[in-house]
């Protein structure tokens, strides 16, 4: 029965340190999608411990993406709450092999921040001369920072690797279309260029990110 | 526009949809496509899939315990998972001490249902369930020859118009399995492993709204009877 497969794995616990006064969680295992379905799925058969076990693996991953997005500690809680109220009443509708567990809650964040961001007509400051220079920075040469401490899944180290390939100012341009939902002539604002040459960056970099991720999934 | 045969445009539309950057009436389109093309579909799962790792590199930060509280709270998660829990522990403890007595009261009462029944029934399961003064108020008797499980009510007391009985296997681990809402003083209802199966700690009967509980997932009704399988 599916309400017993929760018990039967002992559930993920990230472990908070503090650390130059701020927490910082350091993820004990990397998420592993069979064990994040596993309990997706279970949840989806209303087994509550399975969601909570869900819940104690990926929310502090979630909710440092809503805060990346929406910057607001109190906004980002908010969404978080409403976001895996969702995920617990979608998780029936879960096809795993459309997207994998984080993909599709992140998806869920991502869609309930912008909704938000779009409800509300709120403005969120992007600076983009400095915009996630800390976590690209570390991107850049995957073979000098160490990527397995950023504690990142497989999916989100490949692609990683691959957007570390990508020129800078074409990675921030793709990343701040992501994170700030941007159309071009939005970051075209923001980055002060032409709106011509953001549309190229764009699908260009697409276009590697697809080449090079192809690759590695082959290698 | 056709673009059934451009993968090119396909690839661009689906990647800068999930992007977030294709918008207004170019969006919209893109999304009536969606609808018709499963092609479509699984090329935009596919660049869901390449580009939401990316929610990974914002880093991680611990949400405070309020926030999954206030989770638990709106989906009503810990009131009936824990309330179940408790129920089933204490009442497996009383059980497991009466099991002779209440072995004894069902062997006693099965003579009363063999005797009575012409057609006799082959009876693998008796269950006495009592009210909350341990008075026997309800006798369950499984029939696998029948493959019926019938249910009768011995001394019970009234129940409201607008309500019913509704009877339930409460597993080892897991919500309640119902078994079948009483119409009358009596029921019967097909025999299923739901109701006998080795996982079955004790039958529960709850009063619940007109026709039974409103949950599919459980009770919502305070129990009113309950009892344990015995296996003849």
């Amino acid at each position: 029965m599916c309400v017993n497969l929760s018990r039967s794995v002992a559930p993920f616990r990230p472990v908070t340190l503090l650390h130059q006064g701020s927490a910082v969680s350091i993820a004990v295992h990397s998420l592993d999608p069979q064990q994040l379905k596993i309990w997706l799925m279970a949840a989806g058969k209303r087994d509550a411990a399975a969601f909570r076990a869900l819940y104690d693996a990926s929310s502090s991953k979630l909710f440092g993406f809503a805060l990346r997005i929406l910057h607001k500690r109190e906004l980002a809680e908010e969404i978080l709450q409403e976001s895996y109220v969702a995920i617990w009443n979608n998780a029936a509708n879960y096809q795993s092999h459309l997207a994998a567990p984080m993909t599709w809650m992140a998806t869920i964040v991502r869609n309930k921040a912008f909704d938000h961001l779009r409800r509300t007509d709120a403005v969120v400051e992007i600076d983009a001369q400095q915009f996630d220079g800390d976590v690209m920075n570390a991107l850049q040469d995957p073979q000098a920072t160490p990527i397995e401490a950023l504690q990142m899944s497989g999916d989100a180290k490949a692609l990683a690797w691959c957007m570390s390939a990508l020129e800078g100012a074409h990675r921030q341009v793709v990343a701040l279309a992501y994170f700030h939902d941007l159309s071009h002539s939005e970051v075209a604002a923001q980055l002060k260029l032409p709106i011509g040459t953001v549309k190229t960056w764009i699908r260009r970099s697409l276009d590697k990110l697809r080449v090079c991720l192809a690759r590695r999934e082959q290698a | 526009m056709n673009i059934r045969n451009n993968i090119v445009l396909r690839q661009k539309l689906a990647a800068e949809y999930v992007l977030g950057t294709l918008r207004g009436g170019a969006r919209r389109r893109f999304e009536t496509w969606l609808h018709q093309d499963a092609d479509l579909r699984r090329l935009t799962a596919e660049w869901q899939q390449r580009l939401a790792p990316m929610a990974e590199f914002a880093g991680d930060a611990q949400p405070p315990k309020s926030v999954w509280r206030a989770i638990e709270r709106r989906l009503g998660l810990e009131r009936k998972a824990s309330a179940w829990q408790f129920w089933l522990n204490e009442n497996l403890a009383f059980w497991r001490s009466l099991g002779m007595v209440s072995t004894g009261l069902a062997a006693l009462l099965l003579v009363v249902v063999v005797t009575r029944v012409a057609d006799a029934p082959a009876i693998s399961y008796v269950a006495t369930l009592t009210d909350d003064k341990s008075q026997s108020a309800m006798l369950v008797t499984a029939d696998q020859r029948h493959k019926a499980l019938e249910v009768r009510l011995l001394s019970a007391a009234p129940v409201a118009p607008d309500k019913s009985l509704h009877l339930w296997a409460v597993p080892k681990s897991g919500n309640p399995r119902s078994l079948g809402v009483l119409a009358s003083n009596r029921g019967s209802f097909p025999l299923t492993d739901k109701a006998i199966g080795a996982d079955v700690a004790l039958l529960a009967v709850t009063l619940e709204p007109k026709g039974g509980s409103p949950d599919p997932n459980g009770p919502t009704g305070p129990i009113v009877y309950k009892g344990a399988w015995m296996r003849l």
